[in-house]
């Protein structure tokens, strides 16, 4: 390397050298302390639309009855209940769900000790099914 | 004089460019991955379904929280049933026709089905006719 060149990159150095980092780092560490502290690593969320049944009236599409699945607990677990037939897993209630007719819809019962994920399990396999008419009858209790 | 020459000279020699490179990375790496949306929103076990994976633009109009025990969150604020109607009542009526009040319920997976029922009673009582169940995608993925 020639003397001039080497002149030429010292003065260059000098030059960025000269320039007032410290605020800015200043800013960017404040920035990064923000994000790190108001960072959200949950998980992503979705959602299970249902439309709202009452005992006496609320949605109806259709004049067609809505084939109902009631859960209910059972052996400390939920079980599904459509007509006579009782299944104890999402699963096997999805594959009984796809042989029935879609068009009139699914309406989904419960017993008041069934904890909320057996009816969100409901939900997801009348989803699953290809049932668009999908509701949700709540219990009032009595 | 000479001393704070030496000294201004080896302040200069410092090389930040790396670490300011690495700095700006995490940066753009936190705002990416915050969601800032989600910071109001009451950390709740959700139920573990993949949910209606349909993209909907819209954002519900309502989050109502629902604990383990009962307890019901509107914007993290406990709210009793009688405010839950309230508030709905007065965000049914100020909404269009065309654009119906949708409300997206965050309950955790083991509150008992009750505490659902109780709720959703509230809310047909005030014309909700559609809502939505919050889960969780058990395989995590976006």
């Amino acid at each position: 390397m020639t003397r001039a060149r080497v002149l030429k990159s010292r003065h260059r150095s000098a030059r960025l050298g000269a320039l007032p980092l410290t605020s800015m780092i200043d800013v960017v560490f404040l920035l990064l302390i923000f994000f790190l502290v108001t960072a959200n690593f949950a998980q992503d969320e979705r959602k299970l639309p249902a439309t709202l049944q009452t005992e006496g009236g609320g949605v109806r599409s259709s004049d067609l009855q809505p084939q109902i699945v009631y859960i209910r607990v059972q052996d400390e677990g939920a079980v599904f209940v459509i007509g006579d037939v009782v299944v104890s897993d999402a699963r096997s209630l999805e594959a009984l769900l796809m042989n029935l007719p879609k068009e009139p819809g699914v309406a989904i019962k419960s017993d008041p000790d069934v904890p909320i994920s057996a009816i969100a399990a409901a939900l997801q396999a009348a989803r699953n099914a290809g049932f668009v008419k999908r509701s949700y009858v709540p219990s009032d209790g009595t | 004089m000479s001393r704070r020459g030496n000294q201004s000279r080896h302040m200069i020699s410092v090389d930040l460019t790396s670490m300011i490179d690495v700095v700006f990375q995490l940066i753009i790496f936190f705002m990416f991955t915050s969601q800032f949306g989600e910071l109001r929103r009451t950390e709740i076990d959700l139920p573990h379904q993949p949910g209606d994976e349909t993209k909907v633009r819209r954002e519900p109009a309502m989050i109502i929280d629902l604990t383990n025990d009962g307890t019901y969150l509107v914007e993290s604020a406990q709210a009793s049933l009688i405010e839950i109607e309230r508030l709905v009542r007065a965000g049914v009526l100020g909404q269009d026709a065309s654009d119906p009040f949708d409300v997206l319920i965050r309950p955790d997976r083991h509150a008992s089905a009750v505490y659902l029922d109780r709720l959703l009673l509230r809310l047909s009582n005030t014309g909700v006719q559609r809502w939505k169940l919050a889960t969780v995608n058990p395989r995590g993925g976006s």
